[in-house]
Parts: C-alpha cells; structure tokens; sequence
C-alpha cells in the first residue's frame, strides 16, 4: 500500500490533533507516522503525518482542508519523501 | 453583566428571534438570562426534539437555527440532531452548558466530554475557555455554520464562565461572507462540454438550497431546456411543472429519471454528492456521463466520481455563466416520451386507502407555499414522490442521517419560523413513536401543525427489504401493539380522526386543513404496500424492480 507525508499547519487549540486523527482514522487512513510541534512565536502547530492506504490521498487531503482549525495541508508524494530524507 | 447576558446580546446582535432549548444545572445562568433577555424560548420536551425543531426553523427559512442544553445527558441527547444537520449541511448552532472549569475532567455530576463527542457530529465545535473570548466564539461559530457549505457548530460555555463578570464593548462586528469566483477557463471548459452535449441532463442536489441559487438553476434549466432530476434533498429547487423535469432519482426514484441520467453523455451536477441512495452501483452510474461539478464544498468534487470540469465557487455566478441555448431537440423528446411513457399510477383496487394517492391529494389540497415536514421510511418516499413542491425550504425530510422522530420536531421548528404558512406533518406509526413527547410542545406554543399520520402498524421500510430480501423473516417489524393515537393526541388536547376507506380520504383532509388548531389525521393502510420502483441493494439503476419478484 502506499505511503503518503501530509504536512499541516493548524491552530493550537487542544483538541486540533484529535480532529486531524480523527479525519484520518474515518475517512479510511492508517496512521504510520506522527510528529507534532508548536511553531516559534505563533499561535499555530506544526503536524506532519505519514499515513498508508488503498484510497487516493486527495480523498484525505480535501478533507483536512475542510476543518476550521487547519490552515494549509500539504501532500508529499513517495518519490518527494524520499528526495527529502536524500537532502536531509 | 456575567458572560450568559452577555451570550444572550451576542445572540441579538446575531439576529437570533427564536430558540429551541431544555434546561439544566450546568446551563441555569444562560437561562436565568434568557428569563428577561427578549429573546424568545420554545421548551421542547427532549433536547433532540430542540436540535431538531432548530433544524426545522433554519431549513424552512435559510436562517441560522439555534438550539440550547444543558451539559452531560443534555448535550449528549442533541447529538442525533447535530449529526442529522451535518449530514444535510443546516446551519445550527447548538449552545451547551459544561460544568464549572476546575470541575472538568473530575467525571463530575452531568459531566461529559462534550467537545470530543462534538468531533464527528458537526462542522466545527468550541469549548469555550474564558469569559473574553466568548463573543469572538459566537461570531465565528455564526459565521462558520451559514458559510461555505452549512452544518451545525456546538459551543460548549462552562458554568463558571457563564457567571464570569463580561464587557458588552467586546461585542464582536459582523463582517459579511466574500466567496471567490472561478478561474474563467473552466467556465470556458464547462461550457464546450455543453456544446458538444447530445443527451445532457442536470443533476440537483441540496447546495443549490444552500447557495440560495434556486432563481439561478430554474434561469439555467429554462434556458438550456435540458431534462433535470433532482435528488432527495433537491426537491423544489426545480419547478415541478417544468416538462423537461424528470423527478428524484435513486433507489425510490422515477423510472424516467433513473433511466435517462444512465443514457446521459454530460451531467451538470449543482450541490449534489453521489450518495449511494441516489447512485445504485456507483460503477454503473451514469456510464457515458461526463461531468461537471458545482458544489461549494471542494472536498465533494472527485469524492466519488471524477469531475472533467469542477467549478466550486458561488453557484449563484456560476450557473447564469453557464446559461446556453443547446441544440439537444431530439434527446429533449426522447426524455419527454420516457416521462410519458412511465407516469404514477394512482389505480388501486378496493376500499383500502392508497398512500400515494392521498398524498397526492393532500399536495392538491395544500395551499400554495405550504410546508410539508416528514419522518423516515416508506411515507417519507411517498411524499417525495407523491407531492408536489415550488421551494425546497417548503420539503423538509432527513435525507443524509434518515433520521426516525425527525418529523414533529422539524414541523415545530417550521412552524414557529412560518406562522402564517400551513405546516403538515407527514409522519409513519414507527416515526411518530420516536418523538411523540413533542406532541407536548405543539400544546404549549399552541402550534396549529396539521400531523398525517400513515399507519400501516408496521416499520413499513424495514418490513419491505425484510419481505424482498430477507426471505420475509419479519424479526421486530411488527407494531399491531401501537397505542391508540387519536387518544393519545386527545390527551394534549389535539383533536383527531381515524380513516380507512379511500372515500374518506378527499372530506377528511378538508377537515384538517380547516380545523382551528393542530389536528391528527390517522391514517389506517394495508401492511402488505410497499414503496416502488426500487433499486434494490447493489444493482445499477436502470434494473429497478417495480413489484414484488
């Protein structure tokens, strides 16, 4: 199955995280990954998820986007991913 | 001033003129402000019945409806409501008491984790987390709940902060919502896909309510000529006596409908999502179709089928740029020869009363502008099948959720929103059941709704897949143990009536619409009637079956 990084910048109120879970979980996701970190002098978080599944990752991504608290959502594919993990 | 007054002038200052509400502890300073805060209160008889008369007021009105309840069992009984409004995309916004701050997490009396129930039974949901914030958190739980695509917000208002001394000069000013309009080239794109066309047909759903765009899709249908079907949630926005109307589409949908959208080569799809009630077998639907997609919610586009050209802005500028005459004369009267060919048929045999003639008679009975709630199950397919409707804020029916006791609340919540308006209730005997202490509310704000109750002692839809499906093992779909129900409406004070025979059907529908008060007209029907054509699970839409096999 493939793998997708999805990078989200949302607001920091406490019950972000669970809402972004919970949109994967439901709308048929697995998680693989998680990483979360409040951004330097703001109000907003950093989450970057790697989630595995038979469904396009656009299904997921509109979805993400819909939520109130999620300001940008950002998709990286396999060969990105892997460009990424070469330059770091 | 404490922050429930303070709540209550944000409410004004949002044109709230109505809510729908039961108290409680954790809720009782938003009360005690409600007491002399001139805004007016119906007390439902169960927290449910408030989110659902919430969503009966917004959807007969396009108006922000606005519920309230008091924490733990309160707010969880307000949760099918939320869910039903998401589904249908209804702006609600549902106010909560929590328990005091310090108490929260403590599983203190009435306590109950709100705001994380609230995550997949609304669009968005706050909890709010100081007496400062709360104006902003209702201007944006306002905004968010009538914007974009619609649905239900919950703001959850702890007790301390309800009582919490509050500012009126940190009212929050309204700004009005801006949507951006389409690129041009996909209007270009769409309107060469209109061009090429041979056999297109318009496929309407509940956004167009939504966009308010209804004058706009009638300008469009009539200019393009092209046959239109509407789904469930559609109903209304298409003039019903338009000739290139087709009716719903779906599993209870017309044959011609079903059969032309699975002939079309192009569909125009305005606010509407591909349920699978509407679809059949989403493989085998509308093979040859390409599509054009508006919806204001980006996420339905390619959500299960693939747009050749989306266009999520503002329906109401989009479709007046799509207008187009269209040289489609033949398909025009090969779709008219199919709705011809394939009309209701009201010829039933014997004294038994025919459901979907009465309600075809009740529409024809129904002054102009009526409303016409319903619950869920076979009457409510009837009465979209049946009756005829010019708005859809005039059809007011479950159709996301398909959620049972929906009925009488919704109708009070019309009622209450459209007094000079005639409100019906279409309701079966397993339906009514669900909601029936709201029977409680009708008395108290002396709501005249006019409640048909068709009672076939039976869970009629369940008893037909049980029959078609489930080799007729009727496992607790019989209700032949059902109360009394004229009595039991004679008991608030509502008067009643019982029929059997067709013949009484035109006489006793007259006495209805002309009794002063709220009246229930209790319907007795054959148990065996089932609701056709249906496309049976799995099947594509054009293999309906239109009879028992």
């Amino acid at each position: 199955m493939k793998q997708h990084q999805l990078n989200l910048i949302t607001g920091s109120r406490p019950e972000v995280l669970e809402r972004v879970l919970r949109v994967v979980r439901h709308r048929g996701f697995a998680l693989c990954q998680l990483n979360m970190e409040t951004v330097p002098d703001s109000s907003s978080l950093r989450i970057a998820v790697t989630v595995e599944s038979e469904r396009p990752i656009q299904l997921l991504q509109s979805q993400l986007n819909k939520l109130i608290d999620v300001f940008h959502v950002e998709a990286l594919d396999q060969s990105e991913q892997s460009a990424l993990k070469i330059s770091a | 001033m404490n922050g429930a007054q303070y709540l209550v002038k944000a409410l004004h200052q949002q044109g709230v003129t109505q809510v729908f509400g039961y108290p409680g502890g954790a809720i009782m300073p938003v009360y005690d402000a409600l007491y002399d805060g001139g805004i007016p209160h119906l007390l439902c008889r169960h927290e449910q019945g408030a989110a659902m008369a919430a969503i009966g007021y917004a959807r007969s009105t396009g108006k922000v409806g606005v519920c309230i309840a008091t924490s733990g069992p309160g707010a969880t009984n307000l949760i099918t409501g939320l869910a039903d409004a998401l589904l249908d995309s209804v702006p609600v916004v549902a106010l909560t008491g929590q328990v005091a701050s310090p108490l929260i997490g403590t599983d203190a009396f009435q306590e109950v984790d709100v705001l994380g129930l609230s995550l997949a039974c609304t669009k968005h949901s706050f909890m709010v987390q100081s007496v400062d914030e709360l104006g902003q958190v209702v201007a944006d739980a306002f905004r968010i709940a009538r914007s974009g695509r619609p649905g239900p917000v919950l703001v959850d208002i702890p007790k301390d902060i309800q009582l919490a001394k509050a500012e009126l000069d940190t009212l929050i000013e309204l700004v009005a919502e801006q949507y951006e309009n389409d690129e041009q080239e996909a209007i270009v794109a769409a309107r060469k896909l209109l061009s090429e066309a041979k056999k297109p047909v318009l496929y309407v759903g509940g956004g167009v309510i939504a966009a308010d765009a209804v004058a706009e899709l009638r300008d469009f249908a009539a200019i393009t000529t092209m046959p239109s079907v509407t789904t469930l949630k559609g109903i209304g926005s298409l003039d019903p006596n338009c000739p290139q109307f087709l009716g719903m589409l779906g599993m209870h949908g017309t044959k011609a409908a079903n059969l032309v959208v699975q002939e079309a080569d192009l569909l125009v799809v305005a606010g509407a999502r591909f349920d699978d009630r509407v679809t059949g077998k989403l493989a085998a639907f509308a093979p040859h179709a390409k599509i054009i997609h508006l919806d204001v919610d980006a996420a339905e586009i390619g959500k299960l089928r693939s747009a050749h050209v989306a266009l999520h802005g503002d329906m109401r500028s989009v479709l007046p740029q799509l207008a187009m005459t269209l040289n489609i004369a033949s398909w025009r009267e090969h779709c008219a020869a199919m709705k011809n060919d394939y009309p209701w048929r009201y010829d039933h045999p014997g004294e038994p009363i025919y459901a979907p003639l009465l309600l075809k008679q009740l529409s024809d009975a129904l002054p102009e502008n009526s409303v016409v709630c319903c619950d869920v199950g076979q009457h409510q397919m009837w009465v979209a099948q049946h009756m005829q409707f010019n708005s859809p804020r005039n059809h007011i029916s479950s159709s996301g959720l398909g959620t049972m006791g929906f009925g009488l609340p919704a109708a009070v919540g019309a009622k209450m929103a459209r007094p000079n308006d005639e409100v019906v209730l279409v309701s079966g005997d397993g339906s009514f059941m669900m909601n029936v202490q709201e029977l409680g509310t009708l008395r108290r704000a002396k709501l005249p709704v006019k409640m048909v109750l068709l009672d076939n002692q039976r869970l009629g839809m369940v008893r037909q897949w049980q029959e078609l499906f489930f080799d007729a093992r009727f496992s607790e779909t019989i209700l032949s143990d059902n109360p009394d129900f004229v009595r039991l409406a004679s008991a608030f004070d509502i008067a009643g009536e019982t029929i059997t025979r067709k013949e009484e059907v035109p006489a006793a529908i007259a006495r209805m619409l002309q009794s002063d008060g709220a009246y229930l007209l209790h319907v007795s029907i054959s148990a065996e009637e089932n609701v056709w054509p249906l496309v049976p699970p799995g099947a594509a839409n054009q293999d309906m079956m239109e009879s028992k096999p």
